[in-house]
């Protein structure tokens, strides 16, 4: 939980125009987070071998989102992602003696279907055996102040969560990057080329370049 | 051409990996420099990456004097960069540059590099606010924080004490955007052609020069 401890590392967003509604923006948010809740992977059921959605920061299966939601003007949560993965080579370790034992049954290595069916089998079987991985990313957000933080490193997992907020919430997230903040500041695109005696390219070849 | 073979080529036409002519279709047969200096380009385009490559440059010109560059609730703030840098850019073979060391960023060999047509793209600053000395990691592309250090907490409740940690995480980031904002007034401004982009390239320069 990077919010409470650890790492100060973060990725920051502002809501655009349609940001969170003056009025109860609380319960707005909580029925957001709720909508995209994460529900645990079942592995006898499904199919799926990841999960997804918004926990409560410090317990993170639980999805009620009560009070513990905010602290001061901060609502504070996360967002978890359980995934199960088989690796390659415990598939490989029981493919193996199968198709070495198919083979002296039958006289016949096993055909490409064959071999994709029991793959399958393998994987199918391992995919129960295997614990999912967990991880959890902190969100937080002023909601007055429309500031979003992704408590992540990885860009690809920021850009996930952002993403789901977005879908969860129907906000428009923009980074905190310099060319969108001169963009949201009202700065003229044609103030914002690159300077060619710095960067070595000019408004013409990102023209040209972004054509 | 034996059967099978005939059924393997036209099974790779059908998934576009040849084209009709059996040469292999989007193969890249640019050469490796070629390739690269490309990904660079594509680096820096993305998301007006330039921009962000421009202010920290701009920053590490402007923190040389330890003079404050902005005020903060009345209180100046003080900019060092420290350790590591990476520069990037597009000119030239050299398209990325790493320079480690606490004096580092303002080495002469680091201007050499920049008035070659590299720029800062990452960089770890310290900022002095008062008393309040904060450091954080940051890139060019989008001001993400990384591995900030920030003032000791004083609460001793697990409430207060997260909520003085967003409060300090929160001021950092209010001193990396009344920079930015610093610089995009300059950068927009009539003068950042005619004056300021020349006075840093005498910077680079003349530091380059001995």
């Amino acid at each position: 939980m990077p919010v409470l401890r650890g790492a100060v590392t973060f990725a920051r967003f502002r809501t655009g125009r349609a940001g969170p509604p003056r009025a109860d923006a609380r319960r707005w948010l909580v029925q957001g987070l709720r909508k995209k809740a994460f529900a645990p992977l079942d592995l006898q059921l499904s199919e799926e071998d990841r999960a997804a959605g918004f926990v409560e920061l410090e317990r993170t299966d639980a999805t009620e989102f009560g009070p513990d939601l905010f602290q001061g003007e901060y609502a504070l949560f996360a967002y978890r992602i359980d995934a199960v993965r088989v690796p390659a080579a415990a598939v490989r370790r029981e493919l193996d003696p199968w198709a070495a034992a198919f083979q002296s049954e039958k006289r016949r290595p096993p055909t490409r279907r064959e071999r994709a069916e029991r793959r399958e089998a393998v994987r199918q079987a391992l995919r129960q055996r295997v614990a999912p991985t967990t991880r959890v990313h902190d969100v937080s957000w002023r909601l007055k102040a429309g500031e979003v933080s992704v408590w992540a490193a990885s860009r690809k997992a920021v850009d996930e969560v952002a993403a789901a907020l977005e879908e969860a919430l129907g906000v428009e997230l923009h980074p905190v990057a310099p060319g969108a903040v001169a963009k949201l500041g009202g700065v003229a695109d044609d103030a914002l080329s690159p300077t060619p005696a710095l960067v070595g390219v000019g408004a013409r070849e990102v023209a040209r370049e972004q054509a | 051409m034996s059967k099978r073979e005939r059924a393997r080529a036209e099974a790779a036409f059908l998934r576009g990996d040849v084209g009709v002519d059996g040469a292999a279709a989007g193969a890249d047969d640019r050469d490796e420099a070629e390739v690269e200096r490309d990904r660079a380009r594509e680096q820096l385009l993305r998301g007006r990456t330039w921009l962000g490559r421009e202010f920290l440059t701009w920053l590490l010109w402007r923190s040389e004097s330890g003079d404050p560059l902005v005020e903060r609730e009345g209180v100046g703030v003080v900019v060092l960069f420290t350790g590591r840098l990476v520069l990037r850019g597009i000119a030239g073979d050299v398209t990325e540059l790493s320079a480690r060391g606490a004096l580092a960023p303002y080495a002469e060999q680091v201007r050499r590099a920049l008035d070659a047509g590299l720029l800062v793209h990452g960089a770890r600053l310290r900022l002095t606010h008062g008393e309040k000395t904060y450091e954080a990691t940051v890139d060019a592309e989008f001001l993400d924080v990384r591995a900030a250090a920030l003032p000791e907490l004083l609460a001793e409740e697990e409430d207060d004490r997260t909520l003085e940690r967003l409060y300090l995480a929160e001021q950092l980031t209010g001193m990396l955007d009344a920079l930015l904002a610093a610089f995009l007034e300059v950068r927009a401004g009539a003068t950042w052609t005619r004056k300021v982009v020349p006075a840093m390239k005498r910077w680079m320069a003349a530091n380059a020069a001995g």
